[in-house]
C-alpha cells in the first residue's frame, strides 16, 4: 500500500562515520529520492526494531542519499549504532515544516547549537550557504561538552577561516590541546563574543532541553524578538502527521506544526523545556 | 422527508435495508448491550437499544489492532466487506467528528479508517432512556442525533419515525419504500416530546452526580492546569489507561513494530493511552508528563481545551463509559464539576 502514510520506504546505509564515542553519522540512500527542506524530519526504522525521528544533517539539495547523525540513547539508536554499512533500513517523510527560509532573507541569522543539536541546524547552514548573498550575515555559536564532543570536528574547524561564516566553539571541560573558549554556550552569546544585530536578525536554537532553555534567556536578553527566535521542540513525534497524539504541545503537534517553532507561539505553554 | 414506519414492520425494514452487508447490532444482556457482528439482521437476538452499547463505536473504523503491512513490501489489499451498524447512540456518533478530523480531514488521511468509514452505513437511534452514567446535555450534546447518521429512527408509542441524513441514507429508504409511510405532525410532535423529556432527565441526572449543564467546561478545564484537584483525583488513578480505551473520542496510537506471520518485519497501529506514564517521553529520557497528576490533566485538557481550540468542540460526548470503567472510581463528572466550582 504505497499510499499508507504509517509505512517507510526501504533505504540502504551506505556509509558510517564515527563522529564522537556516542554519535556516529549515518548515510542512508532511500530507494526512492527523498526531498526534503531544511527543519523537517524523517522517521528512520530500524526493521524488527521500530521507528524513530531525526531531522537530516546533509544538505536539502541532496535528495539521493540523507545524513542523520545519531547518538545512542534509546531502543532503536542503540540498535542503529550497532549496524554495518549495507544493513537495510526504511525511512519515511519528509515530515513537519521546514525553516521558513524566504523569511530570513537580507537578514542576519544567529545559529546556536548543543551537541548533536549540531545535525538540524547542518542542514540549515548548507541551505543557506546555498543563497549565502541573501543573507546579510550568519553566524554559528556551537557548545559542546569536551573537545571529543564536536560533531562535524574537522569540517567546523574549517569553517572558522572562512569568510562568509563567524564561528566560535565552546567546550564545558576543555583538555590540553583545546585553544578554544571553555564554558556553557551562553558564554559565547554575551557581547564579547558575540557582534549581532538582534533588531535585524533571526536566532535559530536547536540543542538538549536545558541548552535550549538557557540560550534562548540569553537570546532574548540580546534583544531579539520572540517571533524572531526558532526553536525545536522535538517531542515524542511517532505517527509524523499529527493523528497519534504523542507529540502535543499545547494546541499544537510537534510533528505537524513544527518541529521548529518560534519562541512567541510555545512561551506560555506548560513544560516546553522538557 | 420524515417517515413512519409501522412498530411491527421494524424487522423486516431493517432485514431489507442491511441485506447484502455484515450487519453490526446490538444485543442486551444483563442490562447491557453489546455491539456484535451478524450476517443479517436477527429478529429477537437484535435490538435498536435504549441507550448507548459497552463497546465505542470506534472500534469498528479506527480498531485496537490494525495490521499496516510488511517493511519493504506492499500491503495485500485486504477488501473490507461492505458495513451496517444498526443502533447508533449520538455520543457515539458525534465522537467520529473527532475521529473524522484527525484520520480524514487532516492530511494526510489514513487510508484504513477512510475504507472503514466508507464502507460502514450508520442506522442511528434515538435514546429512549439513559445509562445512570449518562451526561451528554452537560458536554452541549443530546441524546438524540442531530447529523452524521445515514439513517435515524427515533422510536415513538405510536410508531417509528424515520429519516435520512446523508445520500446512502436516501436510496435506502427508497429501497424500502414500501414500509414506510409520510409521518404526520403528531408524530413529530411526540417525538420532540420525547426528546425534551429525555434531554431534561439526563440534565437533571448529571447535575446530580455534581455536573451542571451549560458550565464552561474550556474555562474550568484550562484554569485548573496546575492545581491541587488533580493532584487529588490522581491519588485515586492506577494509570490502566481504560478511560482513554473505552472512550468513544480518545484517538491516540501507536505504531509497533515486530515480526509478522511471514517471518517478515512488520507494522501495526495499536491503540495507546495518555495515562501510560511514558507516553510523551522521548529516548533521551525528558517526559513532559512525568507526574500522574499531569497525565489525568493531560487528558482534560486535550478534550476539554485542545479540540475546542482547533475543533470548536469538545472531545468528550457525555457517553459515561469512563466513569464505569475506572478502576479507581474516578468520575469525570465529579471532576469537571469541581474545576466548574473552583472557577
Amino acid at each position: 500500500m504505497s499510499c499508507n502514510p504509517y509505512m517507510p520506504v526501504p533505504a540502504i546505509l551506505e556509509k558510517v562515520i564515527q563522529e564522537t564515542s556516542n554519535i556516529k553519522t549515518f548515510l542512508v540512500r532511500p530507494a526512492k529520492p527523498l526531498v526534503f527542506k531544511a527543519g523537517q524530519f524523517v522517521e528512520l526504522t530500524v526493521p524488527g526494531t521500530g521507528e524513530a525521528p531525526f531531522t537530516p544533517s546533509s544538505s536539502p539539495a541532496e535528495s539521493e542519499k540523507i545524513e542523520l547523525t545519531i547518538m545512542r540513547v534509546g531502543k532503536v539508536t542503540e540498535k542503529l549504532h550497532a549496524l554495518k554499512p549495507g544493513a537495510e533500513l526504511a525511512v519515511r517523510g519528509p515530515l513537519g515544516q521546514p525553516y521558513p527560509l524566504a523569511k530570513y532573507h537580507g537578514k542576519e541569522i544567529l545559529i546556536v547549537g548543543g551537541g548533536v543539536g549540531l545535525a538540524p541546524l547542518r542542514a540549515l547552514l548548507f541551505a543557506l550557504l546555498e543563497e549565502v548573498d541573501k543573507y546579510k550575515k550568519i553566524i554559528v555559536r556551537y557548545g559542546a561538552r569536551t573537545p571529543a564532543d564536536i560533531v562535524y570536528r574537522k569540517a567546523v574547524e574549517e569553517s572558522w577561516g572562512r569568510k562568509d561564516l563567524d564561528v566560535m566553539i565552546t567546550v564545558d571541560k576543555s583538555d590540553a590541546d583545546w585553544k578554544g573558549n571553555e564554558g556553557v554556550v551562553t558564554t559565547i552569546l554575551g557581547p564579547k563574543k558575540l557582534t549581532c544585530n538582534p533588531g535585524e536578525g533571526v536566532a535559530v536554537v536547536c540543542g538538549p532541553p536545558i541548552m535550549m532553555k538557557f540560550a534562548t534567556l540569553e537570546i532574548l536578553k540580546l534583544g531579539y524578538a520572540p517571533e524572531n527566535i526558532y526553536l525545536s521542540m522535538e517531542k515524542n513525534m511517532s505517527c509524523g502527521i499529527g493523528k497519534c497524539g504523542h507529540c502535543r504541545l499545547g494546541p499544537y503537534y510537534a510533528c505537524k506544526d513544527g518541529p521548529v517553532f518560534t519562541y512567541d507561539r510555545v512561551k506560555n505553554l506548560n513544560k516546553i523545556w522538557d | 422527508m420524515m417517515y413512519k414506519l409501522d412498530i411491527t414492520r421494524l424487522d423486516d425494514f431493517l432485514s431489507a435495508i442491511s441485506t447484502g452487508r455484515d450487519v453490526f447490532a446490538l444485543e442486551e444482556s444483563a442490562g447491557q448491550y453489546h455491539l456484535t457482528r451478524a450476517d443479517s439482521w436477527q429478529p429477537g437476538r437484535h435490538t435498536l437499544g435504549a441507550f448507548r452499547q459497552v463497546e465505542p463505536l470506534k472500534t469498528l473504523v479506527f480498531r485496537p489492532r490494525e495490521f499496516l503491512g510488511e517493511i519493504g513490501r506492499s500491503r495485500p489489499e485486504a477488501v473490507m466487506p461492505e458495513r451496517i451498524v444498526i443502533g447508533v447512540k449520538n455520543c457515539d456518533l458525534s465522537a467520529l467528528k473527532i475521529h473524522d478530523h484527525v484520520f480524514l480531514n487532516t492530511e494526510p488521511a489514513d487510508p484504513l479508517y477512510r475504507e472503514a468509514r466508507e464502507k460502514t452505513i450508520i442506522i442511528s437511534c434515538d435514546c429512549s432512556a439513559a445509562r445512570e452514567v449518562c451526561f451528554c446535555p452537560a458536554v452541549g450534546e443530546q441524546p438524540y442525533p442531530k447529523a452524521g447518521f445515514d439513517i435515524n429512527i427515533s422510536p415513538t408509542e405510536h410508531g417509528y419515525l424515520v429519516e435520512a441524513g446523508s445520500a446512502r441514507g436516501r436510496q435506502l429508504l427508497e429501497k424500502a419504500g414500501k414500509f414506510l409511510a409520510a409521518a404526520d405532525d403528531a408524530l413529530l410532535k411526540e417525538r420532540d416530546r420525547n426528546r425534551r423529556e429525555l434531554t431534561r432527565k439526563v440534565c437533571a441526572q448529571a447535575e446530580q452526580n455534581g455536573l451542571a449543564c451549560g458550565a464552561d467546561l474550556r474555562r474550568a478545564v484550562e484554569k485548573s492546569q496546575g492545581g491541587k484537584i488533580w493532584d487529588d483525583f490522581a491519588l485515586d488513578c492506577v494509570e490502566c489507561g481504560a478511560c482513554n480505551l473505552i472512550c468513544c473520542t480518545c484517538h491516540c496510537f501507536l505504531l509497533a513494530d515486530g515480526e509478522s506471520k511471514n517471518k517478515a518485519f512488520a507494522r501495526v497501529k495499536q491503540w495507546d493511552a495518555c495515562l501510560y506514564k511514558n507516553f510523551a517521553a522521548v529516548a533521551g529520557g525528558a517526559n513532559p508528563r512525568r507526574h500522574r497528576a499531569e497525565r489525568l490533566y493531560n487528558r482534560f485538557e486535550k478534550k476539554f481545551s485542545f479540540f475546542p481550540e482547533i475543533l470548536g468542540i469538545y472531545a468528550c460526548d457525555g457517553c459515561g463509559r469512563c466513569v464505569e470503567a475506572c478502576t479507581g472510581k474516578i468520575d469525570i463528572r465529579k471532576v469537571l464539576g469541581r474545576a466548574v466550582h473552583e472557577l
